[in-house]
């Protein structure tokens, strides 16, 4: 039937099926094996990457924590407030979207800004929901509401608008908070940074990390072409912890009014018309709209500027920290426009500045406590020991001044602190030397930081030998050192600076450090080490000041036999005056331009059987002060002692 | 009389009829049914869990294929034989008016009445037929010649270079891997087979300076997928990471993700195995291809098992015919292959390569019966 060819073939054929058959089971093997090393082996790693396409997550701002005073009233809270979001979608026309919201409502250039440049920065697996602004008022949200239908990108969230009831009082204090930055950089945080809030300075900068809270995840779901499907909460957020500080806001609320006042009257606004008078007026900042100050010569004046600080001698807590002018730290929460922001910062009274600790002022006649300490201390005088004010001093060829034109004849310490006898101090200066002061000036707390909750701080100045060779090259000169001993010339400090210093002479035992949290470890304090007969002795003297016939703040008792207020009255010469000008008799303080006129200070502590609170006043440019800065002070305390 | 014979004639037909029914593989058509539901059940879910668009017209061509597939096995088994040649020209004819009346961005398609079918799938059933009818007229008279070799070369590579110049550089390569199997099968010498190799290696580069640059891109991307993850590596790369991801069990009928969520390209045509190995991880990917095999096993048996040369070389070639759809596909969606766009039989969404399987299978069907049934 068949022919031999056909059977060769067939042959052929047999053994070419195995062959074949042998070819496919290697290429199944392989594929089967392919499948294998797929699924078993590297499953994770592609589940891994599965996922990552299937899911992107969005932040959830957390609620930031609360700023609290000492007695729990709010200093820092939040509000609720509307965040215009962008859906984003790799087909959404971004330019012509926001071209068509910026013809209904206006969006801070800012925020635009921003908002371009996280489009510019995105990633494939970044959230799809992108910030456009924060700041949108209830009249925006309606605007926008009312012509949804025509904006299908974007849409509204609730967020947490940062709100400061107390405004403008502690304004310092509390700082302001910001959109995160590149500059901070200490924080780390990933690429979430529009959605998150930081302190930007005082204490919302300080206690950033316990009042950011920890932020929440949404997970959606998305397509290939970047449409949420699904989403659900994935993590919650967590809302930031309440810190609460040591001021009283009663105290400080009354201390600003008192301040900003000074020895000028108050008069209230009642219309439109005088508004705009004193809106005319040049050199002035207008800062309040309910009322202005007026002197004894009837002209409308600025509030007084410069700083007070309570402090609790006992434990360092601050009770009242003023520094004036201020700001309100809510117009940081409504969107600051930019120029608004340039205007303070390019204010020449610097509200923007925290003077009560980055502000440095010369001492003037508050550290002559110090001075008559390192006296004492050194064993180069006694209680008894005495001096002829002639009314000054010539050294070399130069003449030093005492305040009182006339001197104060003979004279011994206290008399000498009582009186603020600038010649008493330029012997003890000669004879103690720069050194000795410089060492007790720093035991009581100039020239350092303190570890205050305020980032922000300022040294201060506390000059010896060693540093101006340092600084200038240049030899120490005995003059520098009469200057020096009266609280002029190179040594400058801060009002916080002020404020430990007569906290440390009226605690007597220890160095009290400044804090503005409640509660903070009391044994921190080390021991001041100064002989505790001297200390009495210095705070005899300074009781005197206020009670003695010729104290130089014996206009501000505080009137009570109970209560009574010891201090040291200071006032710092900002211009030098020249020998012909003094020939001629001096201008008057109140005659001489704002900026020229002399610094008044008060530094003291009540009550003088029990101290228990320090205080420092510094007014700037105020005049003398024993006129202005302790009638602040004696007010306070009564204030504080309710008498 | 009349009436009697009548009678007989009818008997005679039944009896027949009863006969070819019984000797019909029923394997065979067990592992098209099982798989074409596979297929139904996977275009449900691409669509979301849905049998618009794809789930219900699969079902539909499934059914008429299934009723031509077994029409086909009960004709006369000459009736192959006769027209495979016609078949050849009829091809070779619809291949060189796609030219001209194509459908598609690159045309592969002939649009007849609302139908749209591609030549060069039935082309591939017209070379087996054609191949298997000389090589058994060949084979009366002589073979182990090179000479007898050069016609099929040419029935090949006539159809394989028009395919290849659609341009469909996959379709056209099975066109010319199939008929090389078939040469290969028939016992062509070693020698050839070796010449041949190094012919075609030393030709790469010229044939890949005649390639389209989407044809190169692919196989250089294919080589490197990562060269360009958001082009055409993207495909393979999703593909993998759904198939990776499906883990032993998988993520569940209608749970695929990669799927669900369009991350996968051509997930109801050619990466629709992708979809099925992520939603029933490896146990599943597994058993269907083991389903295909027992199918290419069953027809391979066939053929060992035949007389006639003709019907040896003809269930032969679709059962290589299968074998290529089926390794080629699962090859390109796990990333071992360049994406060529291959269909995979029976499951894929679309009518030609499910029509051309069943006819293929059909056929080998008609040649089991017939061989059995001696007039």
């Amino acid at each position: 039937m068949k022919n031999k060819s056909q059977k060769n073939v067939e042959k052929k054929i047999t053994k070419r099926f195995f062959l074949l058959s042998v070819f496919k089971g290697i290429v199944v093997g392989a594929i089967g094996w392919r499948f294998f090393d797929l699924q078993m082996i590297e499953n994770r790693k592609y589940e891994k990457l599965s996922d990552e396409n299937q899911f992107n997550y969005d932040m959830i701002a957390p609620e930031r924590g609360r700023i609290l005073d000492r007695k729990m009233r709010l200093l820092a809270g939040n509000m609720d407030g509307f965040s215009l979001v962008l859906k984003y979608n790799k087909n959404t026309n971004i330019d012509k979207t926001i071209r068509k919201i910026l013809t209904v409502i206006n969006i801070n250039e800012k925020d635009l800004n921003n908002f371009y440049d996280q489009i510019k920065s995105r990633k494939k697996n970044d959230p799809k929901e992108i910030l456009i602004t924060k700041k949108l008022s209830q009249k925006d949200v309606s605007k926008l509401a009312v012509r949804s239908i025509e904006f299908p990108e974007i849409f509204f969230s609730m967020t947490k608008k940062r709100v400061y009831p107390q405004g403008i009082i502690a304004g310092h204090i509390t700082g302001y908070t910001g959109p995160y930055s590149e500059k901070d950089n200490k924080i780390n945080i990933k690429p979430y940074p529009l959605w998150l809030e930081v302190g930007k300075t005082g204490i919302e900068k300080y206690f950033d990390k316990e009042l950011r809270g920890k932020f929440g995840r949404k997970r959606n779901e998305v397509t290939s072409r970047g449409h949420i499907i699904a989403s659900q909460i994935y993590e919650n957020t967590e809302t930031g912890n309440d810190v609460q500080i040591s001021l009283d806001m009663g105290l400080q609320a009354f201390a600003i009014e008192r301040f900003e006042r000074g020895n000028n009257t108050l008069v209230t606004l009642k219309n439109n018309i005088k508004n705009k008078k004193i809106e005319n007026i040049n050199n002035f900042s207008y800062v309040n709209k309910n009322h202005y100050y007026k002197d004894k010569k009837n002209k409308i004046v600025n509030p007084q500027s410069g700083s007070l600080i309570v402090m609790d001698i006992e434990n360092g807590e601050i009770l009242c920290c003023i520094s004036s002018p201020g700001y309100d730290p809510n117009i940081f929460s409504d969107g600051l426009e930019t120029n608004i922001w340039n205007n303070l910062k390019n204010d020449v009274t610097a509200p923007l500045l925290n003077r009560s600790m980055s502000g440095v002022y010369p001492p003037g006649s508050t550290i002559k406590m110090a001075v008559a300490l390192a006296a004492l201390e050194s064993g180069i005088i006694d209680y008894n020991t005495h001096f002829f004010c002639s009314g000054s001093k010539e050294l070399g060829s130069s003449t030093f001044h005492c305040w009182a034109k006339n001197g104060h004849g003979k004279i011994n310490l206290m008399e000498a602190i009582e009186q603020s006898c600038d010649v008493y101090f330029y012997e003890l200066g000669l004879k103690v030397g720069i050194d000795k002061i410089a060492v007790m000036l720093k035991k009581l707390g100039l020239g350092q930081y303190f570890d205050v909750e305020i980032d922000d701080k300022s040294k201060g100045v506390v000059p010896n030998i060693e540093w101006k060779l340092k600084r200038d090259g240049l030899k120490w000169s005995l003059g520098e050192t009469l200057n020096a001993s009266i609280g002029q010339g190179y040594i400058l400090s801060t009002p916080l600076q002020l404020a430990t210093m007569v906290s440390r002479i009226a605690n007597g035992k220890f160095s009290v450090t400044p804090t503005l949290i409640l509660n903070k470890n009391p044994d921190r304090f080390e021991p001041l080490n100064i002989n505790q007969q001297y200390i009495d002795f210095i705070k005899n003297s300074m009781e005197k000041v206020v009670d003695g016939n010729k104290g130089t703040a014996r206009n501000s008792q505080i009137g009570s036999k109970e209560i009574k207020m010891a201090g040291k009255t200071g006032t710092v010469q900002v211009v030098r005056i020249s020998e012909a000008e003094r020939e001629k008799g001096l201008i008057k303080n109140e005659d001489r331009p704002w900026n020229k006129r002399d610094h008044a200070l008060f530094v003291g502590y009540a009550p003088i059987s029990k101290p228990k609170y320090a205080i420092s006043v510094v007014v700037e440019h105020g005049g003398s002060g024993s006129s202005v800065a302790a009638p602040i002070a004696r007010d306070v305390f009564k204030y504080i002692f309710k008498v | 009389m009349s009436y009697k014979v009548n009678k007989f004639s009818e008997e005679t037909y039944g009896n027949i009829l009863f006969f070819k029914l019984l000797n019909l593989n029923w394997l065979i058509i067990i592992c098209i049914i099982v798989l074409g539901f596979v297929g139904v059940a996977s275009l449900y879910s691409a669509a979301g869990g849905d049998f618009e668009p794809w789930a219900k017209n699969h079902l539909v061509r499934l059914i008429i294929g299934i009723f031509l597939m077994i029409i086909l096995a009960f004709l006369p088994f000459n009736i192959f034989f006769k027209f495979s040649v016609i078949s050849f020209f009829l091809g070779i004819f619809a291949l060189i008016l796609v030219k001209f009346i194509g459908t598609g961005d690159v045309q592969r398609w002939i649009s007849i009445s609302g139908f749209n079918f591609q030549p060069s799938e039935f082309m591939k059933l017209a070379l087996i037929l054609t191949l298997a009818k000389y090589f058994d007229y060949i084979s009366r008279t002589q073979l182990d010649n090179l000479i007898t070799y050069l016609i099929p070369v040419f029935l090949i590579f006539i159809p394989g270079f028009l395919v290849i110049s659609q341009p469909d550089l996959g379709t056209g390569l099975s066109v010319i891997l199939l008929g090389f199997a078939i040469l290969f099968y028939v016992g062509i010498s070693m020698k050839f087979v070796i010449l041949s190799f190094l012919l075609f290696t030393s030709s790469v580069p010229l044939i890949w300076n005649q390639l389209y640059d989407y044809q190169k891109n692919r196989i250089l991307v294919f080589l490197n997928p990562e060269m360009d993850s958001l082009g055409s590596g993207y495909q393979i790369i999703q593909s993998k990471i759904a198939i990776g991801s499906g883990g032993i069990f998988g993520k569940g009928f209608l749970l695929g993700s990669q799927s669900r969520l369009n991350y996968l390209p051509e997930k109801h045509t050619d990466f629709i195995f992708t979809l099925i190995s992520e939603e029933l991880g490896f146990l599943g990917s597994i058993s269907i291809i083991l389903i295909f095999c027992i199918l290419v096993f069953s027809i391979m048996k066939i053929s060992f098992k035949v007389n006639s040369l003709f019907s040896k070389i003809v269930a032969f070639g679709v059962g290589f015919l299968i074998f290529l759809y089926l390794s080629l596909n699962i090859g390109m969606v796990c990333g071992l292959l360049p994406v060529v766009g291959a269909p995979l039989p029976l499951i894929s969404y679309g009518g030609t390569s499910l029509l051309t399987v069943l006819i293929g299978v059909g056929i080998v069907l008609n040649i089991n019966i017939h061989d059995k049934i001696t007039y």
